[in-house]
């Protein structure tokens, strides 16, 4: 079998078309994929059984692979069968593609790694480099050219979740505001542009979807003061010239404009779509999470309104960006209890329906075609809320309002219950599988400077404790019944699980903590199966794939990301660590 | 005129005590605990290792706090300069906490407190925790 062949090192990047570039593109080529099949759409929406050609698996985001040859009989026999580095400078959140026997996988500071997904054999890289000083000089005619990497506000540590994979291309969006196409066969750039100013700290920690032909990218880095706000954009894959972009906050002139009071746009800050999307091909929707206002407090945000778009699932129709609906989860939201994450698109008694949970740890379900409220489910570790069960509307409870200096006891912490590390469902046994984060604290919310650069989410002073309910322990999954939402099982750990799950047709739930432990458990009843150690913190979107008829399984490991992957353990479990490096794949498979 | 004199001597001797008191009080972040040059250094440390979280004008972003203005003081104001400078030794950077040397940080909090308005002075702020929890992070 021969996925690549060799070509020179360091090739050129002969095909570059950058429209704005931050950084001269390096890509080390050491071989390239021989035999490529371009995806085309009806790949994404129907892959094959083997394949993982979306973030999520397939557009529909349930984190599920039919593949059964690993099951519940033998799954304590796997062996590692390979393991490869990853960029260590940076945070790892890494949601790998495997096409062709081919992964794909993002790391930091915007490497991609292609690698014979069988043998782990290195086919290319693709490595970003710093601009040159005589770039730099130049003066190249923007002000963003005279800016080192990372020279601007708020970007954080390089972190790209996921991929997108389309045609002969890599798609993958940059901690500098910009997208990439990156040939999928050689690893070199073919094209990068410029979607925002990343001075303003606009930036990227999500990758993009293709949703019907449509390239679609969802901006972050809207928690400072601008004369902007956030916003998802959708793009010609072919040359990334922007097709569409809609606003994630109504503008004052806007419908629901009102709903952040008098604020002039500038103070008008948050809304972030800091999570791909998902994406229905018969409704020709994509749905797009938003997080929260900034800053989180309304007493600090200056409006007690709901403040559109924020917090909300957006429908958007992928040719246009037009808003078919949306639903605002938590109007006003108030205490940094985000609602942007991953939205699961499941058929129940034919219903078209969309689930998500927040971090408050209610699961909502939606009409997907609609926007309709369906259900939602308290899952009993929230002290911040109400949710009327008939209209899905929340109301805060006495007291839960924060004000400022004030200290407020409340469970979740601002780490929240749930976060990005996304949830599964599982077709056979009907249920959804989610990571939990057990935590409380007592918290006290402060202001911050209205003045453009500044706002932010404002400062928070924090005192993080165990959830009464929890035991001591940090972590759980939870698997409930859907559509019923009754709990099916929990598993519990002293540590925080750190990774998404991921459920296979082998009746199986993997997951990975902070404490460096990949499990496998039952999907029927929670039991513990198998266990490994890794080299350190599990964290990103484990994945499961075939090459030549065998199931793998791989888990990515690493360290930065969200900023509880360390506060909490370190101050709630002080007994645990990890090593601060080792960012890695690593694969798993029976024996031969 | 001899009580006059012990008087004189009295006074004397009371402001010399005062003087000696008020020189063995704790150090006030108000009289330059730090140098300009060691916040020079200080801001290239800030570059390399804080600048990507934090923000090229200390402002953070929605996973990091702000090290300026209204923020830092809501954070940190009536808490010792020895427990920022421990916080960020056991826990920065994120990714690796501890790779950076003392010198390192200390000379990264002698900036932070530079960018905050506390004034610079002659002598070089020292990694010495117990001496730096005697200053208090307050506004003049």
């Amino acid at each position: 079998m021969s996925r690549r062949s060799a070509i020179p090192h360091g090739s050129s990047t002969s095909i570059l078309s950058l429209v704005f570039p931050f950084a001269l593109a390096a890509s080390v080529s050491q071989a390239q994929v021989e035999e490529f099949t371009p995806v085309t759409d009806a790949m994404l929406v129907n892959p094959p059984s083997g394949e993982w050609l979306s973030w999520r698996g397939t557009p529909a985001a349930w984190g599920y692979s039919p593949l059964d040859q690993i099951d519940s009989s033998n799954v304590n026999q796997l062996q590692l069968k390979w393991s490869f580095a990853l960029d260590d400078t940076g945070a790892i959140q890494a949601a790998p593609l495997v096409h062709g026997g081919v992964m794909f996988i993002p790391s930091a500071r915007g490497v991609i790694t292609a690698l014979d997904a069988a043998s782990g054999d290195l086919l290319w890289e693709y490595r970003p480099a710093p601009p040159t000083e005589e770039f730099i000089n130049s003066g190249a005619g923007t002000r963003a050219a005279v800016l080192l990497p990372g020279a601007f506000a708020g970007v954080g540590r390089g972190v790209q979740k996921n991929i997108a994979i389309y045609g002969e291309m890599i798609y993958a969006a940059t901690e500098t505001a910009s997208i990439r196409a990156i040939d999928a066969r050689s690893g070199l750039l073919a094209w990068e542009t410029q979607v925002a100013d990343p001075t303003l700290g606009y930036h990227y920690t999500a990758g993009p979807i293709v949703a019907n032909g449509t390239l679609v990218t969802g901006i972050t880095g809207c928690d400072r003061y601008k004369e902007d706000v956030c916003f998802i954009t959708g793009h010609d894959p072919q040359t990334g010239a922007e097709k569409w972009r809609t606003a994630t906050v109504a503008r004052p002139e806007d419908p629901g404009g009102d709903t952040w009071g008098d604020l002039p746009l500038r103070f008008r800050a948050g809304s972030d779509a800091w999570v791909a999307g998902s994406f229905d091909p018969e409704a020709n929707l994509i749905y797009w999470g938003t997080a929260q206002a900034k800053p989180w407090a309304r007493v600090v945000r200056g409006t007690d309104g709901d403040a559109l778009y924020t917090n909300s699932t957006l429908a958007l129709n992928p040719d246009n960006g037009n808003m078919a609906w949306y639903f605002q989860h938590i109007p006003g939201e108030t205490q940094d209890m985000d609602e942007v994450f991953e939205n699961i698109l499941i058929d129940v008694d034919g219903r078209k329906s969309l689930f998500k949970m927040g971090k408050l740890g209610i699961l909502w379900q939606l009409d997907r075609e609609t926007g309709e409220f369906i259900k939602g489910t308290d899952i009993g570790y929230q002290n911040i809320v109400n949710l009327d069960p008939i209209t899905g509307r929340i109301t805060y409870r006495d007291g839960m309002i924060p004000r400022l200096g004030e200290e407020l006891d409340m469970c979740p912490s601002t780490s929240g219950v749930k976060s990005w590390r996304a949830m599964a469902y599982s077709p056979d046994t009907s249920a959804m599988y989610i990571p939990i984060t057990l935590n409380c604290a007592r918290n006290t919310f402060g202001p911050t400077e209205r003045a453009l650069g500044g706002g932010g989410t404002g400062p928070v002073r924090r005192s993080n404790y165990h959830h009464p309910d929890s035991d001591g322990n940090l972590g759980e999954v939870l698997a409930l019944d859907i559509p019923s939402g009754e709990v099916k099982w929990r598993y519990r750990t002293r540590a925080p699980f750190n990774t998404a799950a991921l459920t296979t047709g082998g009746g199986l739930v993997f997951i990975g903590d902070w404490n460096r432990t990949m499990s496998a458990l039952d999907a029927d009843n929670g039991d513990l199966l198998w266990q490994v150690r890794l080299a350190t913190s599990n964290q990103g979107f484990p994945i499961s794939y075939s090459v030549d008829g065998k199931q793998y399984i791989a888990m990515p490991v690493g360290t930065g990301g969200a900023s509880w992957s360390g506060s909490l353990p370190r101050e709630l479990a002080p007994e645990l660590s990890r090593p601060n490096n080792g960012s890695s794949i690593n694969v798993f498979a029976l024996p031969d | 005129m001899t009580r006059i004199l012990l008087s004189t001597f009295s006074l004397l001797l009371l402001s010399a005590t005062q003087a000696l008191s008020h020189a063995q009080e704790a150090p006030s972040i108000w009289d330059g605990i730090y140098s300009a040059e060691q916040a020079s250094r200080g801001e290239a440390v800030y570059r390399e290792a804080c600048l990507s979280c934090h923000g090229q004008d200390l402002g953070g972003n929605s996973n990091s706090p702000g090290l300026v203005g209204m923020g830092f003081m809501f954070l940190w104001e009536g808490r010792s300069v020895g427990e920022f400078y421990e916080k960020i030794r056991s826990e920065m950077p994120t990714d690796r906490p501890g790779r950076l040397s003392d010198k390192d940080y200390v000379d990264v909090v002698s900036y932070i407190l530079q960018k905050n308005g506390f004034p610079s002075g002659d002598s070089t702020m020292q990694p010495d925790v117990s001496r730096l929890d005697s200053v208090e992070i307050a506004p003049q």
